[in-house]
C-alpha cells in the first residue's frame, strides 16, 4: 500500500492516526467518484448530443390517414394494376377484379414485401404476387403462398377504398407539411 | 548531409540507430513462406483501397440525384477512371478473400490461443469492417441492387428485437430510404469504417510485435542457424515485391474485367433477378432459408461465437483433453461456407 503511504505523508495533518487515515481515503474515494461521475455525465451529454443529431428529427413524416384520390373508374379495365404511392411513401398495388363500378371491385394491396421490404409484382400466369428477394409469393388476396414469408405467417397489409362519382379513393398516410 | 543530420538532431532527439532497433522486429524464418504473410496482404490492399478510394471520391457525388450519374462519368469520362473505380472493385474483392484466408490460417494453426485471444477479437472486428465496406461501397453506385441491398439490409436490422428499429432509423437517416441516406453510407464508407480500421489494424500490429508471431519449425529446415530474419529491409522488400504483384494482378483483372454499371436505382421496381456480392452468399441463403427474425438472430449467434472462440475452445480443451477438437469445428466451417456460396453461385 505505497500510494497510501505516500497520500499520508503529502498530507501531513494527522498523519499517523488511522482513524483520520480511513476518513481521508474515504473522502478521497468519494470525491473521485464524483469526479468521474461529473466527468462522465459532462461527456456523455455531449455523446448524447451527437446521437440525437444523428437520428432523424422528423421521425415520421406519416400524419393521420386520409381519403386520397387514385383514379376515374373508367380508366382502368378489369385485370389492370397500378402503382400507387401516398405522399407519406406507402405504396399500394391496386388490381380491378370486376367491372361492377363500386370499390369491391378492387384489391388495394401494400407493394411492399412483408419479409424485409422489397416491391413485389404481380405475375399474371402464376396468379401470384412475387418477390424476388428472396423468393416470397402471396395469392391475389396478399396472403402468403410461399417463402420467407410464408414460413412466418405475414401477408401483404390491405388498403381500404371507396367509389364516389365514379372515382377511386384510397385511404391512406397523408405527410404533414411542417 | 551531416549539416542537415545535426540540425534535424538538434531538434528531434530521436537517433536512427534507437529508431531502427526498436522498429525493427526480428521476423522468424516460417515467413519466408508467403502463406503466413497472407496478413500482409490485406494491409497492402487496405493502402490501394484508401489511394484509390481518395481519388473517386474527387469525382464521385453523393446524392440521390447525382450518385448514379457520377459514378458513369468516373466510368465513361473520366481518364483512367474505368482504371481507379476497377482497381478500387477488384482490390476490395481480393481484400476480403485475403481477410478470410488470413483469418483461415489462423484459425487452423491455432494462433488465437493463448495469449492471443485479444488479437483474434480485433481480428473479428477487422473482418466486419472489411465487410462493411464493401457493402457500404457497393451501396454508393446507387444501381437497382444497391438501392435493394440496402433496403433489405436495413430491414434485416429491423428484425432485431428492442434495438433494431433505432439501428435503422440510425442507418438510414429515416424511416425508409431517403435523401439523407446515402450520403450516411458515403461518410460510413470514406470516412468512419476507413478511421476504425486504421486503429484497429494499428492495435492489431502493435499486439503482433509484442507477443511476437507464433513461431514454427518446419521439418525441412536446418535446426542449427539464425531462426529470424530482419524486418528491415528484409521483409520489407519482400513485402514490396509482393505488393508490385498485386498491382499487376489488379490491373490485369480491372482490364479484363472492368467494373460495369447497372440500371438507376428504382424504388417501385425490385429487379428480378437479385443477388448481393459473393462474400454475402451465405447469409443470403440463410435468410432464404429461415424466417426473419430465426434468420438473423442465428446469424449473429454465429459472429458471436467466432468472437468469443478461443475462449470456447479453451474449455473444451480444458474439459475433453483433445488438443485438435478445433480442426474438425473448422473443416465443417469452411465447408458450409464454402457450399453455401458455389450453392448460390450456381443458382
Ligand atoms: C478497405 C477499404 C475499402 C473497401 C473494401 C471498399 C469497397 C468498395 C466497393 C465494393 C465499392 C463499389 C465499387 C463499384 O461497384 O463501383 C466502393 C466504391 C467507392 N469507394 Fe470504396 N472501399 C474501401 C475504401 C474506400 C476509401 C478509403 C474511400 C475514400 C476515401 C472510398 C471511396 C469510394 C467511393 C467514392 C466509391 C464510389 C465510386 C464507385 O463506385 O466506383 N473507398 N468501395
Ligand atoms: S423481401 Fe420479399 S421475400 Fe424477402
Amino acid at each position: 500500500m505505497t500510494s497510501e503511504a505516500e497520500k499520508a505523508e503529502s498530507c501531513p495533518v494527522d498523519g499517523n492516526r488511522s482513524d483520520g487515515k480511513d476518513r481521508r481515503s474515504f473522502i478521497a474515494r468519494f470525491s473521485s467518484l464524483w469526479m468521474g461521475l461529473g466527468l462522465v455525465s459532462g461527456y456523455g451529454y455531449f455523446a448524447s448530443i451527437i446521437l440525437r443529431f444523428l437520428y432523424p428529427s422528423r421521425q415520421t413524416n406519416a400524419k393521420d390517414k386520409s381519403w386520397q384520390f387514385v383514379t376515374d373508374l373508367g380508366s382502368i379495365k378489369q385485370g389492370d394494376s397500378l402503382t400507387f404511392i401516398s405522399p407519406a411513401g406507402e405504396k399500394a398495388v391496386i388490381t380491378r377484379m370486376n367491372m361492377k363500378g363500386d370499390a369491391s371491385d378492387f384489391i388495394a394491396l401494400s407493394s411492399v414485401c412483408p419479409h424485409l421490404g422489397c416491391q413485389v409484382h404481380w405475375e399474371a400466369n402464376k396468379n401470384r404476387y412475387f418477390c424476388p428477394c428472396h423468393g416470397g409469393a402471396f395469392d391475389p388476396s396478399g396472403k402468403a403462398t410461399a417463402g420467407p414469408p410464408k414460413a412466418a405467417g405475414q401477408s401483404l397489409p390491405r388498403f381500404t377504398l371507396k367509389v364516389e362519382n365514379n372515382l377511386l379513393y384510397i385511404r391512406a398516410k397523408t405527410k404533414s407539411l411542417v | 548531409m551531416g549539416v542537415i543530420g545535426n540540425w534535424f538532431k538538434e531538434r528531434l532527439p530521436v537517433s536512427g540507430v534507437e529508431l531502427a532497433e526498436l522498429t525493427n522486429e526480428p521476423v522468424p524464418n516460417h515467413m519466408r513462406r508467403w502463406w503466413w504473410c497472407l496478413g500482409g496482404t490485406p494491409a497492402y490492399l487496405f493502402v490501394v483501397q484508401i489511394v484509390t478510394g481518395i481519388l473517386l471520391a474527387m469525382y464521385y457525388q453523393p446524392a440521390p440525384e447525382t450518385a448514379f450519374e457520377s459514378v458513369e462519368r468516373i466510368t465513361n469520362e473520366v481518364n483512367f477512371g474505368w482504371y481507379i473505380r476497377s482497381v478500387h472493385k477488384w482490390a476490395a474483392t481480393l481484400m476480403i478473400a485475403a481477410v478470410v484466408l488470413h483469418q483461415m490460417r489462423v484459425y487452423f494453426t491455432a494462433a488465437y490461443r493463448k495469449p492471443r485471444e485479444i488479437n483474434w477479437m480485433i481480428g473479428m472486428c477487422l473482418l466486419l469492417c472489411t465487410l462493411l465496406l464493401g457493402f457500404t461501397g457497393y451501396s454508393l453506385v446507387f444501381e437497382q441492387l444497391s438501392y435493394w441491398g440496402v433496403t433489405v439490409a436495413s430491414n434485416i436490422c429491423d428484425t432485431v428485437p428492442v434495438v433494431g428499429g433505432t439501428i435503422k432509423q440510425m442507418l438510414l437517416g429515416g424511416e425508409s430510404y431517403n435523401e439523407n441516406t446515402i450520403s450516411r453510407f458515403f461518410i460510413l464508407h470514406a470516412a468512419v469504417l476507413p478511421t476504425l480500421m486504421v486503429m484497429l489494424i494499428a492495435l492489431h500490429i502493435a499486439i503482433l510485435r509484442l507477443q511476437g508471431i507464433s513461431e514454427l519449425q518446419f521439418e525441412d529446415e536446418p535446426e542449427e542457424g539464425p531462426k529470424h530474419f530482419d524486418f528491415f529491409p528484409d521483409h520489407l522488400y519482400t513485402e514490396l515485391i509482393v505488393g508490385l504483384v498485386l498491382m499487376i494482378l489488379l490491373s490485369t483483372l480491372a482490364t479484363l474485367y472492368p467494373a460495369g454499371i447497372g440500371t438507376h436505382a428504382d424504388p417501385l421496381t425490385t429487379p428480378e433477378h437479385i443477388k448481393p456480392e459473393w462474400f454475402f452468399y451465405p447469409s443470403f441463403l440463410w435468410l432464404k432459408w429461415f424466417p426473419g427474425t430465426v434468420a438473423v438472430l442465428s446469424s449473429g449467434f454465429i459472429v458471436f461465437v467466432m468472437f468469443i472462440w478461443p475462449f470456447i475452445d479453451a474449455m473444451i480443451v480444458k474439459a475433453t483433453k483433445y488438443k485438435d477438437f478445433y480442426v474438425w469445428v473448422g473443416i465443417a466451417g469452411v465447408l458450409m461456407l464454402v457450399g453455401m456460396t458455389l450453392w448460390e453461385a450456381l443458382h
